[in-house]
């Protein structure tokens, strides 16, 4: 194993660390005996590669997975399914002496500096905690490596011993960055280390980290939520939805021209970045459920240009019709043969011929009618049919930018139009 | 009546508001008692909010926003706050202005939630989890919209006798133990049931107005079955049911996704144009003030820094705050590593020291900011600025801000 990590890569083409189709799904326990009963799917298969020195900026909505990756990436919990890697080595299988490696050449700040900052600890054993347990350090040396790195961040020696809560927001943040300096890492998650802050407060940690980046040449996953942070902070973007990257590529050609509907809804959401999201009405309905993800392109239940192709299925039948009243209210059961393909028992056929008229109503998207096949109605039970579609894989559309969309030219101006839209292969 | 125009009249000249004003905040004064001495929360606010605006209160983390908004419908704990000094007056569509602050219980009570309501920043928490979602909506209509609802229920409001005025205590949730009992029996049950049909009716419409899909539904849920956009809606549609004059939004789409705040925008823009409400949304993010208001107060250390059209505050700024927090929101345009920080942190609201209270992180400050409080200067017209850089003390020219900018940045 390398002393501190140190695989000799002169090519700058090499990644610093590289996510490969990494997957981390959480048991659904019920009942007395605490059975798994289901798989909340909180991170389903993303990759991307870290270079280094460059910042990566992890894009999305609350629940759609991005402190989990960030926690991957950080070691901080394993993955059920494929693998992170970090100069090579796989970071869930790396033991002892590589494991303290990676921990040290990996650190973490986190969003909320209250809670991850302990307060009973003075600011000097915070910091100087990692040198501590790395025999860094000790006695005089350490408290003057901590006076360094206080001093690095923007703090003094007069804070030495003082408490947390002895400090505003911002100042809670330097100390959290301090802390994760301390070993030099090669490389820092941050997860929305900036959301809690106000904007003044928020552009000096800004500037902060770029500088320490220059200096030390520090690798970022920069997590947040907000694009305005981002565009400023990345060179890279990778857009994450449910669980699965919807785009990714370079910051400055993702938000000239975002090729993913999920990507322009958030960035025309965002009104600090696009003009002055002036007639953006924000996106329909809410986060599927990830216990549940929809089949197909993730975002098409909720997709402003969805197609006939987008993967549209049983399920999406109970989303669209669960808010009209009485459709579903005699319903008795429910045979599926497929996420595609399922047979809805009703209590009489009045019911089933509800359900199949309201399929046909107006609250039905275009695209799913087109996706539909023709509803039968026998007796009391209907069969719903749609066009079975695989899952949407990430593609590439020129240098740099993958995005996992079935629209081949995506035209924000254009809004969806199934029957205009490319046909069904 | 005309007892009322006399007393209206009168309360208009003492406070001297122009009819197209619906409150006016003066010398607004909220301090708390700390170990430490007396924490100047709010110290000297003055602003108007016209009749159908949208006047957006903006600032940072403590400087006092929260507390002003709270002062109108008195609702910080006092103490540890001591009784607020100054005056919030409020001129109802019909009848007497009133001065919030110094008002009893009982007639604050009329106001609050039907005349001047509110929307709290974090809908999990401001919801009751033990109400369902119909229990919380009922208790604004029975409460403030009794004659309504025993309308709607077909129950006559000029009957006089016992029974029916235990129906409209009961109908106003003010009903005593022995007359539930008695509200039991049949030929007032029916009365009763009528009472509860016509509010679900009511809260159903309160529902629908919101744009929540199903409410039939909704309403029998409880909050913590809801996703936080559809919370805000609730409160949202609880707020707006007694057609409030003034709608006080607190930060209402801060816990929210970018992509759900937009609809919640949306909606209070949409709901508030047709309603013809009036306004007060705080939040401390500039750009997304900019999208829902028509005029903009910017709060500094309980003080207001800059008040004006939106418009120019965002193109136009004045006050170096202004400036500062504008420059501080990284744009397509800033550099990496350069963003243009408001250097330091917030003062100590402790006992603080006379002069401007942003004179500590003003790059133009002079001898007289540290010594002497700028009060707000009318500017152009329309907006009002507090700094010395436009209104020089006693000097004869002060120069202009660019003037003094420029002079003070390459000096």
């Amino acid at each position: 194993m390398n002393q501190n990590g140190s695989t000799p890569s002169p090519s700058s083409e090499e990644p610093l660390l590289s996510v490969r189709d990494v997957k981390k799904h959480f048991p659904i326990r019920d009942g007395v005996m605490q059975r798994v009963t289901g798989q909340v799917r909180a991170v389903d298969g993303v990759s991307f590669d870290l270079m280094r020195g460059s910042t990566l900026g992890l894009v999305g909505e609350s629940g759609c997975g991005k402190t989990t990756l960030g926690r991957l990436v950080a070691g901080l919990t394993d993955p059920t399914e494929g693998g992170v890697y970090f100069d090579g080595g796989r970071v869930d299988e790396l033991q002892g002496d590589a494991r303290r490696t990676y921990r040290r050449n990996c650190q973490m700040v986190f969003q909320d500096s209250f809670s991850s900052l302990n307060p009973r600890h003075l600011v000097k054993d915070l910091v100087g905690r990692p040198l501590k347990v790395y025999k860094e350090a000790s006695g005089t040396e350490l408290t003057e490596r901590v006076v360094d790195l206080l001093e690095s961040v923007g703090l003094g020696r007069q804070h030495l011993y003082r408490y947390p809560h002895q400090f505003s927001g911002g100042q809670r943040q330097r100390i959290s960055i301090a802390r994760a300096l301390a070993l030099d890492p090669a490389m820092v998650v941050l997860d929305e280390p900036t959301s809690a802050l106000d904007v003044s407060v928020q552009a000096q940690i800004l500037n902060l980290l770029h500088d320490l980046q220059t200096d030390r040449g520090l690798t970022f996953l920069f997590i947040t939520h907000d694009l305005s942070v981002v565009r400023h902070m990345a060179e890279n973007i990778v857009v994450m939805y449910l669980g699965r990257v919807a785009e990714s590529g370079g910051a400055e050609s993702l938000f000239q021209q975002p090729l993913h509907p999920y990507s322009h809804a958030l960035l025309q959401a965002s009104p600090d970045v696009v003009g002055d999201g002036a007639g953006f009405k924000g996106l329909e309905g809410t986060v599927p459920d990830p216990a549940r993800p929809p089949s197909g392109c993730r975002f098409h239940t909720r997709c402003a240009h969805a197609t006939p192709n987008c993967g549209w299925e049983v399920d999406d039948v109970v989303r669209q019709l669960e808010d009209v009243p009485k459709v579903f209210d005699e319903l008795v059961g429910v045979e599926r043969s497929s996420a595609f393909d399922a047979e809805l028992r009703f209590d009489n056929p009045a019911a089933a011929q509800g359900l199949a008229t309201a399929l046909g109503g107006m609250t039905i998207p275009n695209a799913m009618s087109a996706a539909m096949e023709p509803v039968v109605v026998k007796d009391s039970s209907v069969r719903v049919r749609f066009h079975e579609v695989p899952d949407v894989e990430l593609t590439t559309r020129g240098p740099g930018r993958e995005v996992a969309c079935v629209l081949e030219n995506f035209d924000p101006e254009k809004n969806g139009n199934p029957s205009a839209s490319s046909a069904a292969p | 009546m005309t007892a009322t125009q006399n007393r209206g009249g009168q309360s208009d000249e003492q406070a001297g508001l122009p009819p197209s004003v619906i409150a006016s905040v003066k010398d607004l004064r909220v301090h708390f008692k700390s170990k430490a001495g007396t924490v100047h929360a709010v110290d000297g606010v003055d602003f108007d909010i016209h009749d159908g605006e949208t006047l957006g209160l903006v600032g940072e983390t403590g400087c006092g926003k929260s507390v002003t908004a709270r002062s109108f419908l008195q609702l910080v704990p006092s103490p540890p706050a001591l009784p607020t000094q100054g005056s919030i007056i409020y001129r109802p569509r019909d009848g007497a202005p009133i001065d919030l602050t110094s008002i009893d219980r009982e007639r604050l009570g009329e106001i609050r939630g039907n005349r001047i309501a509110m929307i709290f920043q974090d809908p999990g928490k401001a919801l009751n989890p033990a109400l369902s979602i119909r229990n919380q909506l009922v208790e604004v209509f029975l409460i403030h919209r009794t004659d309504e609802v025993l309308q709607r229920a077909g129950i006559s409001l000029d009957e006089s006798g016992a029974g029916s005025t235990m129906l409209r205590r009961a109908a106003g949730l003010r009903s005593r133990r022995i007359e539930k009992i008695a509200l039991g029996m049949p030929g007032l049950r029916e009365k009763r049931n009528a009472i509860i049909a016509a509010s679900n009716e009511l809260v159903e419409a309160a529902l629908f107005d919101t744009q929540i899909p199903n409410p039939a539904n909704v309403m029998d849920r409880y909050p913590h079955e809801l996703s936080g956009g559809m919370k805000q809606r609730v409160m949202i549609a609880q707020a707006l049911a007694c057609n409030p004059d003034l709608l006080i939004a607190d930060e209402p789409t801060t816990a929210l996704d970018v992509t759900v705040q937009a609809r919640i925008i949306e909606l209070i823009k949409e709901l508030q144009v047709r309603r013809k409400t009036s306004v007060l949304y705080i939040s401390h993010d500039l750009s997304l003030v900019r999208r829902v208001c028509d005029r903009i107060a910017v709060m500094y250390a309980g003080r207001i820094a800059e008040i004006g059209p939106a418009d120019q505050i965002f193109h136009d700024p004045q006050h170096p705050y202004t400036r500062g927090l504008l420059a501080a929101i990284p744009s397509s345009e800033s550099k990496r590593g350069q963003l243009d920080a408001i250097e330091g942190s917030v003062p100590e609201l402790i006992n603080p020291a006379p002069g401007c209270r942003f004179a500590s992180r003003c790059r133009h400050a002079t001898d007289i900011c540290r010594t002497q409080n700028p009060e707000l200067h009318v500017l152009d017209g329309t907006r009002e600025v507090a700094c010395f850089i436009h209104h020089n003390g006693d000097a004869p020219n002060p120069p202009s801000f660019a003037e003094a900018t420029d002079k003070r940045a390459a000096e």
